[in-house]
């Protein structure tokens, strides 16, 4: 593995459970995320890895259970608070603003560090053009990143599914995030596009630091990206530990051939 | 090949985000403008200015309004007309009650209320949408008319209701004649449709459209949806607001109720589908083109020799199939039809 050291705990999901009228989509999930690790959650469909995702920046709100971010305690995350403390993410189905620019989309990533007011923003004037700009330099250095350049100013329902994954990396990129919570980002990629999202989520790691909880079903990409990966099944965890470890665990091997 | 923009590198993100970062198009834009403010004035007769120039200019300006909040941010209003009300009625009453009170002063306060009511009836928006909203916006369009009927106050306790509107003096110039008005509309028209533009190329635009497309990846990623909405509300509201103001102190010379019905309101939201749903450009082609059918379809009616009462059942017809076309067809309107026919002439005469 690289050098990079991974460090102290950031986030911590203690006894979490969440139903939806009868379905127990998570019953009693305890782990932990270590800063600048990529931690993988992965489990047969249904299992409630998404779910979990929702959890941890605020969007479902578990009935037990605390999420402790950052060393504060509690019940359940607020979405715009997630955001705010430096938890950005990407969705199973993509989620980008469809009417919009690729530039646009990414630009939206920005909106936190905006602090000039809409009537400002109206008249293009002192601080809002300022800031304008400066998130144009930041983005710009995303979109080199991501090797979006050529599909800039282009609206995003016209662009193939595999460059629209990416463009959602970006603007979650955009809000210089803490935690990137990626759910699926290669679900439905052929090979060649699988290997430039895996680079990428690698490079984010390794050059921004940024700590990565990753869903993914490509079984030798959890095993070759992970340092440490949680295995659920209807709800339960079943698993968790380094990959090896997983691999070898007789529950999940039960689960996963159960499954198929 | 006249239309390119080969050759024409933007040095920085400052020129690149440019209202217009094609030259051909800012030319276009100072032409456009030079014409509107010293060419027309010198040559367009009064008919001209009170029956097409003026009306147009106005409806743009609250087809603009509508299109912030239903184009940008999604939010379907039939309310439109009730909002320019509130506009109109608020500068006549803070010109009649507040001594010396300056028009434009007037007019910016007349919208700050339509922006204020806005907000107020906006609230629903946080709950409903759609369907629902449109028939809780529609509930405002006559509770506002009504309210302006029964609450003899706001009339100043005029007996039929309609009231002559001040005369507009602005730093001792008079405005009365529909050139001096046409002038007058058409700068803020401008100046309120430049700061549209900002607003949808900064924060705020982009935050509308974001809520309007994927409201759950808004909020993720930072945006207030209740902030958001109601922004969207007020921005929207204030501008039809001022056009509201507009129409009663340019256009009609009254201040009345009526003159704001559930017509208006759908005769708004006509522009902003025909024109171009979410475009700054399709307000003006949508209220451009709905202001000059009827004078086009009349001048054919005269030519053909046809009997005059023809004239206003073909306007419905054409309204009719055209709004059928636009929904059907081509959902962004004029503007999409502009700009494809723009994107042609730019690779043209070489289309591969
Ligand atoms: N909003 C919701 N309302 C009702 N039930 C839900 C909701 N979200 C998830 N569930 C249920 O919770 C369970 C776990 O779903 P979840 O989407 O978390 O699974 P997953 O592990 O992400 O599956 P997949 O691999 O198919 O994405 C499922 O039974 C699902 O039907
Ligand atoms: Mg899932």
């Amino acid at each position: 593995m690289s050098e990079r050291k991974i460090g102290d705990v950031i986030l911590k999901v203690d006894n979490i459970s969440l139903r939806f009228g009868g379905v127990k989509a998570l019953t009693d999930i305890s782990f932990d995320v270590r800063e600048h690790e990529i931690r993988s959650i992965i489990g047969p469909n249904g299992a409630g890895k998404s779910s979990m995702l929702n959890v941890i920046n605020g969007v479902y709100h578990p009935q037990e259970g605390t999420v402790t971010f950052h060393g504060e305690v509690r019940r359940d995350m607020d979405t715009h608070q997630a955001a705010e403390h430096g938890i950005a993410r990407t969705f199973q189905n993509i989620a980008l603003f469809s009417g919009m620019s690729v530039l646009d989309n990414i630009m939206t990533g920005r909106n936190l560090k905006i602090k000039s007011s809409f009537v400002e923003q109206a008249l293009w004037f002192g601080r809002a053009r300022r800031e304008e700009m400066e998130n144009r330099r930041v983005v710009e250095e995303i979109i080199d990143f991501l090797q979006l350049q050529h599909v800039r100013k282009t609206p995003v329902a016209r662009l193939p599914y595999g460059i629209k994954k990416r463009v959602e990396l970006a603007r979650a990129l955009a809000a210089e995030p803490k935690m990137l919570l990626l759910d699926e980002p290669m679900a439905g990629m052929n090979v060649e596009e699988k290997q430039d999202m895996c680079r990428f989520v690698l490079d984010t790691n390794d050059q921004f630091g940024t700590t990565i909880v990753l869903i993914e079903h490509d079984m030798g990409v959890v095993m070759d990206i992970s340092d440490r990966v949680v295995v659920l099944d209807y709800g339960k965890k079943i698993g968790d530990g380094a990959p090896d470890e997983v691999r070898n665990n007789p529950d999940v091997i039960k689960a996963y051939l159960g499954a198929h | 090949m006249i239309y390119r923009e080969a050759g024409q590198f933007k040095t920085s993100y400052e020129k690149d985000s440019q209202i217009f970062p094609i030259a051909q198009d800012r030319y276009a834009v100072v032409a456009l403008l030079l014409i509107a403010f010293v060419a027309v004035p010198l040559m367009a007769t009064p008919y001209v200015f009170s029956a097409i120039l003026i009306p147009f200019l106005i409806f743009a300006l609250a087809t603009l309004g509508l299109n912030i909040l239903t184009g940008y941010a999604g939010q379907m209003s039939l309310g439109t007309a009730a909002f320019m009300a509130v506009g109109a009625f608020a500068s006549y009453n803070f010109m009649l009650r507040i001594e010396g009170m300056p028009v434009l002063v007037a007019f910016v306060l007349g919208g700050v209320c339509a922006a204020i009511v806005g907000i107020v009836f906006g609230l629903p928006s946080l709950r409903i949408r759609g369907f629902y909203l449109a028939a809780s916006t529609l509930a405002t369009q006559f509770f506002v008319v009504w309210c302006l009927t029964k609450v003899p106050w706001f009339t100043n306790n005029s007996s039929s209701g309609v009231i002559t509107a001040q005369q507009i003096e602005i730093l001792g110039f008079k405005f009365d004649t529909p050139q001096e008005k046409y002038l007058l509309v058409l700068a803020i028209v401008a100046i309120m449709a430049l700061m549209a533009k900002n607003m949808v190329r900064s924060t705020v635009g982009r935050s509308w459209m974001a809520v309007r497309d994927m409201d759950v990846a808004a909020e993720v990623i930072g945006f207030r949806i209740m902030r958001t909405k109601l922004t969207a509300f007020a921005v929207s509201s204030f501008y039809c607001g001022v056009a509201g103001a507009l129409y009663a102190y340019c256009y009609l010379g009254t201040v009345e109720p009526e003159a704001y019905n559930l017509d208006v309101s759908f005769r708004i939201l006509f522009m902003v589908i025909i024109g171009g749903v979410g475009s700054i450009l399709g307000s003006f082609l949508g209220a451009a083109f709905i202001v000059l059918l009827p004078v086009v379809l009349s001048v054919i009616v005269h030519y053909t020799g046809l009997p005059n009462s023809v004239t206003s059942n073909l306007e419905l017809m054409v309204f009719g199939a055209l709004i059928i076309f636009f929904l059907i067809v081509e959902p962004h309107g004029l503007a999409r039809l502009w700009q494809i026919g723009k994107e042609k002439l730019r690779l043209w005469p070489f289309p591969h």
